[in-house]
């Protein structure tokens, strides 16, 4: 009796779960855990004379991390992705308030235009910014055939034209959580605030902006954290002048080809993010409008 | 959950991994046997090879070439080190990585008599230091790290890797992203060794990177002809037959061997160890040493050329411009990159972090 009970239970229950979640949870571990594990336990290794990875322990990789010259570049990424979020923001803010609050026909093009240049491949469009800000580049000639400047003007590598891509990369990644958390505004809180007497800017800070803090606080994580990855566009744009923490686990996968360097590199870049998304919960953010 | 409930879910888990272990293993072992003698796998460098000798290598042998590309020779190294034999068949390392690969047992060893061919390769460029005799490669194209000006936008006369260091070069300079490459040239700006391993000496090379920093606008290996051409910057260290191409694209734009000697490279054919297609591989360096074939890639990719009978095929527009065909007395006075201690190699890696800060 026993017996065929248990039977019955492996059919409804255990076989069930074992075809559908099984494949996805050996996915997982194979596919995210076993890496993570294999980075972390690399970041602990050292490389012989030929740069290969030799497994004995040392933690001599972090010790090189705390140099001036790394601290500086971790200084400087924040600050490129702290930039590029205010930036996001204050572009995104608008536009998706404009999405959010068009008739369902126009608002269906205005979202497409937001989603349509994403289907071209990045690198491409930052080679293409390159092309366009140069000195016989687009603008410079519209500038000087108005005549508003007489010498092209130098727009390509600097800190400000490495936002200037990041910010197109990225604000897709603030427009979309915006627009979803000022879709949901109750219109009638908006009506009570006017009748209240209060003015417009008034209902905009104290009534829009903390009811859409959501929008903004997983814009924000979503911004923030590719940005620091970003190598290439700071390559392209920047001329390769104005390293970021991505640049630099890149040349240790690549040129410098000391692995374990990189690796350490990226446990310190899961950290930071770790970090971050701890600060975004405590702030009372849901872990859902993240998307994860 | 009752613990039964517990063992047998975790049973069920490692199952289906043990299943979906079993499909990937079957996947890895039916790719190694299948290439035995049938397609080729070449990794060659970005803008080197140039895809219509392909096409006529599979016409006129019938045997498929896959091709990959890298832009560093590190780069080339760790993605050999990482895949399994036969992945590549034919790479084409560097003078420095050739002593490298040989030094880690890497290189198969080339068979000459399916190589004759050789014969047009030119004496001086036989034999080299890295490998003595040519046991394991066979030369393929070099070139310089040449001075290129844009002589309209600049004033000063340039002669050296010393006068790009120059504080009226601020925000103009397009060199190498290649850490060797620059800070060698910056050693040979101050007299010493292009690879210089003398601390105190290394310690001055890091204080002129400083003014270096300064001057350099964009860091570019792939493609470093496009900023002069577009005019964003007007001078710097870039590969000669990039500057050659630029030359064509501007005629203001003008060649320089620098006074101290310039950085050399060359690169070769070499088969990996245990490559499962050596008589393929083979027949492609040979394909690949033939003048007429080398012509077409001169064409292309204006490099130096080690193949003498393809260089007399060129006449004289290739063999007179010296951005194609440096000069000899230039060849001779050139450095290249020797392999260094892992300590000295990882003080310019900090050089070169302190440079791109």
């Amino acid at each position: 009796m026993k017996k065929k009970r248990s039977k019955h239970e492996f059919r409804a229950n255990t076989l069930p779960a074992m075809v559908t979640v099984g494949p996805m949870v050996l996915l997982l571990i194979f596919l995210v855990v076993a890496p993570l594990i294999f980075v972390a336990v690399m970041s602990f290794c050292q490389t012989d004379q030929y740069y290969n990875v030799v497994y004995k322990f040392t933690a001599e990789n972090y010790s090189k991390l705390i140099s001036p010259d790394y601290l500086k570049i971790y200084g400087q990424s924040i600050l490129i992705a702290l930039l590029t979020t205010i930036v996001c923001i204050i572009i995104g803010y608008p536009f998706a308030y404009i999405i959010a609050r068009c008739k369902s026909k126009k608002k269906k093009l205005l979202y497409m235009l937001v989603i349509v240049p994403f289907w071209t491949n990045s690198l491409i469009r930052i080679y293409g910014w390159r092309t366009f800000l140069g000195s016989n580049g687009w603008l410079n000639s519209v500038l000087q055939n108005l005549h508003i400047i007489k010498e092209p003007v130098d727009f390509l590598y600097k800190t400000g034209t490495t936002v200037l891509g990041m910010v197109y990369c990225l604000i897709p990644f603030m427009i979309l959580p915006l627009y979803t958390a000022i879709e949901k505004l109750d219109g009638s809180l908006l009506e009570a605030s006017s009748d209240l007497g209060a003015k417009p800017y008034k209902t905009f800070l104290e009534v829009i902006i903390p009811l859409t803090s959501g929008g903004i606080f997983s814009g924000s994580i979503m911004v923030f954290i590719p940005c620091l990855g970003y190598f290439f566009v700071s390559n392209i744009l920047g001329g390769g002048n104005t390293d970021m923490i991505g640049n630099l686990i890149e040349r240790q996968f690549k040129s410098a080809n000391n692995w374990p360097l990189g690796a350490a590199l990226s446990i310190i870049l899961i950290v930071v993010t770790l970090i971050l998304v701890k600060i975004y919960q405590k702030l009372g953010g849901d872990m859902e409008d993240l998307g994860v | 959950m009752s613990r039964g409930k517990l063992f047998k879910r975790a049973l069920s888990i490692a199952l289906t991994g043990a299943m979906a272990l079993s499909v990937f293993t079957g996947c890895g072992g039916s790719d190694s046997s299948a290439g035995k003698n049938g397609e080729l796998n070449i990794f060659v460098w970005t803008e080197y090879v140039p895809d219509s000798v392909i096409k006529k290598f599979e016409k006129e042998t019938g045997i498929k070439v896959n091709v990959s590309t890298y832009s560093s020779n590190e780069d080339m190294l760790s993605k050999v080190k990482s895949e399994s034999a036969g992945a590549y068949d034919i790479v084409q390392p560097s003078d420095y990585m050739v002593e490298q690969m040989i030094s880690q047992n890497m290189l198969e060893k080339l068979d000459f008599d399916k190589l004759p061919n050789f014969s047009n390769i030119g004496d001086s460029y036989k034999n080299p230091d890295y490998d003595p005799g040519n046991v394991y490669s066979v030369p393929y194209l070099g070139g310089a790290g040449a001075i290129v000006v844009n002589t309209k936008k600049i004033d000063k006369d340039i002669k050296s890797y010393a006068d790009l260091f120059d504080s009226s070069l601020e925000g103009k300079l397009v060199v190498l992203d290649d850490f060797r490459a620059v800070i060698g040239m910056t050693n040979k700006a101050l007299g010493y060794d292009f690879n210089e391993t003398d601390k105190d000496k290394l310690k001055k090379t890091e204080e002129k990177l400083k003014q270096l920093k300064k001057n350099v606008v964009l860091y570019d290996s792939d493609s470093p002809k496009s900023a002069i051409i577009s005019g964003d910057c007007s001078a710097g260290m870039i590969w000669s037959a990039e500057v050659a191409m630029a030359m064509d694209e501007n005629p203001d734009v003008e060649v320089v061997y620098p006074e101290e000697g310039p950085y050399l490279f060359f690169d070769n054919w070499c088969i990996t160890k245990d490559s499962p297609n050596y008589d393929n591989a083979i027949k492609f360096i040979n394909f690949m040493m033939d003048p007429d074939n080398m012509v077409l890639v001169l064409k292309e990719f204006p490099y130096l050329c080690a193949n003498t009978k393809a260089i007399e095929e060129m006449g004289e527009e290739y063999s007179s411009n010296p951005a194609k065909n440096p000069p000899e007395d230039v060849i001779k006075k050139g450095s290249y990159v020797k392999n260094l201690d892992s300590d000295i190699l990882d003080k310019y890696s900090e050089m070169w972090t302190k440079l791109k800060k």
